[in-house]
């Protein structure tokens, strides 16, 4: 980690009409490297993670993948340039089975009908490489936990092997041991080489999987420390803005 | 970090059994339907006759034809009321066109674009205008069914019984009619289509979160437009069948069909709410809405019996298929903006 930057954002800026969602954030990702991206709510997390994703588009600044000057016109593009992003929401169908969901609007076909031993056998493979726990590849998505889910979604995102992969909230409203799977599933994605941007309001997530942490706040970056030089004290004091962090350390 | 690094698979593409797959609501009624069975073979001594088979055969036929494109547009979450009037149309035109002496080869390919053109008008204002189906349908069934009184003045339109449309409504191959070999092909299509299709998997994707669908690169609003002109085709194939069967093209057939249809696709467990539709189940709902008429005929009650207890199984059936949920979340489903 920490040689050349995967995805480089300077300058970033957007206005919905006469607000300014963000003034000017800049971030860096290295392949394989988990960033935890964290700020108070309308710090401009979201807002910036959907122009990463081609879902808004941004109305100055520099997006920069493996050195190349990129732009994204639609989520299509942001894409086919390998970035992954998984909503709150997940997108699955909860009358589904797992496999179909995995392979939704890309099912393996045979002549005009869907290839299921294929399918259900690709299925199993992708989810086991990343340790998910599912008993099976024929089990309705509604009868899964919020952690199963959460696990199947990321899989989905990652089976289009992402270069980078954008999680938002992934591990809100779940228990205790389905937050340490879906931890230990991230580091899995990273490892492979994956850039990791996480977004959470669950601080002890940030120490347990994350690199490098990126405070936003009002809308501009205004923190990047590595894990190791923080404690969660000094993190809240950067989030909320109480005093400056020299104060605070 | 307990992270499991075992090297056996954690996630297995193992095929649950039967009884797991299985549409609970769909056993039930395949449970009803054999009591159903037992019952009127007691009570009635001909009912289970190869004769009387043969007729329940094609009397459910062309029920069975709509309700297994019905199906599909349930299954997206969307509902056809117009399917009944789309048959009037259909059956009047059909005698019309015969009347003025066109074709019978050419006077079936009309029918069925006739079919599939109210079809189209449903889906495209209901999919793409995005009007709730239940409005833009509820419309439709006055249109078109305003349209085949007005073209006939309210007169049953006969049909030469010489013509080849006619002839298919008393034509029979091995003891079964034409009727229900036609609708046993339809099944089979639309079982195909349902289970082994992309198509039918966003059928019931679009039913379940149509926004994970569309997010995943679907045209959803084209799937849902195609299941309604589906029920119109169906619907056109149906009216086709009714005026063969008659003999005569009347503005009146079909008054209360769509109910009759829809009972079917509801009883055999299609949720009401979408995302989960049976073909099997359909099969079973429409047989169990045909014994239901066919075996009060035999058992020589009032005709004016069966309405009242088709009402009243469209009730029974709705209230089980609600699962828990209420009339009102129901009412919501079907007039939202989808």
């Amino acid at each position: 980690m920490g040689d050349r930057p995967l995805v480089t954002l300077r300058g970033i800026t957007k206005s919905f009409g006469a607000v300014q969602s963000l003034r000017g954030v800049d971030l860096t990702l290295a392949p394989g490297e988990v960033l935890g991206l964290v700020g108070d709510n309308g710090a401009g997390k979201s807002t910036l993670m959907k122009v990463l994703a081609g879902a808004v588009q941004h109305d100055s600044g520099q997006i920069t993948l493996d050195g190349r000057d990129v732009r994204f016109a639609s989520p299509a593009d942001a894409r086919r340039e390998r970035i992954g992003i998984v909503y709150q929401d997940l997108a699955l169908c909860d009358t589904l089975d797992v496999a179909s969901n995995l392979f939704l609007g890309r099912e393996p076909r045979r002549g005009p009908f869907v290839d299921r031993r294929t399918m259900h056998r690709k299925a199993a493979e992708t989810l086991s490489e990343l340790h998910v726990r599912v008993k099976s590849t024929y089990q309705e998505i509604g009868h899964l936990s919020g952690g199963q889910r959460q696990a199947v979604a990321i899989a989905r995102a990652v089976s289009f092997e992402p270069r980078v992969l954008i999680l938002d909230e992934p591990t809100a409203a779940l228990a205790v041991a389905e937050v340490r799977q879906v931890l230990a599933m991230i580091r899995d994605v990273a490892a492979r080489g994956v850039g990791v941007i996480l977004i959470t309001h669950r601080l002890q997530d940030l120490f347990e999987v994350c690199d490098r942490i990126t405070v936003m706040y009002e809308g501009r970056s205004v923190e990047d420390e590595p894990v190791s030089a923080l404690d969660i004290e000094r993190l809240v004091a950067m989030i909320t803005r109480s005093g400056t962090a020299e104060e605070v350390a | 970090m307990s992270a499991p690094t075992a090297s056996a698979p954690t996630v297995l593409a193992e095929t649950p059994g039967w009884w797991e797959r299985a549409n609970k609501a769909t056993l039930a009624m395949a449970a009803v339907t054999v009591l159903l069975f037992a019952g009127f073979g007691i009570g009635a001594d001909n009912f289970l006759s190869f004769g009387n088979i043969s007729n329940l055969a094609t009397q459910v036929a062309i029920t069975l034809i709509v309700a297994v494109a019905m199906t599909f547009v349930i299954t997206t979450g969307q509902i056809d009321l117009s399917v009944g009037s789309t048959v009037a149309f259909v059956a009047v035109g059909t005698a019309e066109m015969l009347k003025a002496g066109w074709d019978s080869s050419l006077v079936i390919i009309a029918a069925l674009l006739a079919g599939l053109f109210w079809g189209a008008v449903n889906g495209w204002l209901a999919a793409y205008q995005k009007i709730p189906p239940f409005i833009v349908t509820l419309a439709m069934m006055s249109v078109i069914r305003g349209l085949a009184q007005l073209w006939t003045q309210g007169f049953s339109v006969p049909i030469d019984r010489r013509l080849y449309v006619a002839k298919i409504g008393e034509a029979k191959f091995l003891g079964f009619s034409a009727l229900a070999w036609i609708a046993l092909a339809a099944v089979v299509l639309g079982a195909v289509l349902l289970a082994r299709t992309r198509f039918g998997g966003y059928v019931n994707g679009i039913g379940s979160q149509e926004e994970s669908v569309r997010r995943a690169g679907v045209n959803t609003d084209r799937i849902k437009m195609i299941t309604l002109m589906l029920a119109g085709l169906a619907a056109g194939v149906a009216g086709l069948l009714t005026a063969a069967r008659l003999g005569s093209g009347s503005a009146n057939s079909g008054q209360g069909f769509e109910l009759t249809v829809i009972a079917a696709v509801v009883l055999g467990g299609t949720d009401l709410f979408g995302g989960r539709g049976t073909m099997t189940g359909t099969v079973i709902g429409a047989v169990i809405t045909g014994v239901i008429a066919n075996g009060l005929t035999l058992l020589d009650v009032s005709p004016f019996l069966t309405p009242i207890v088709t009402g009243l199984v469209l009730l029974a059936a709705i209230w089980v298929n609600l699962r828990g949920r209420s009339l009102s979340d129901l009412a919501a489903h079907l007039v939202r903006r989808t």
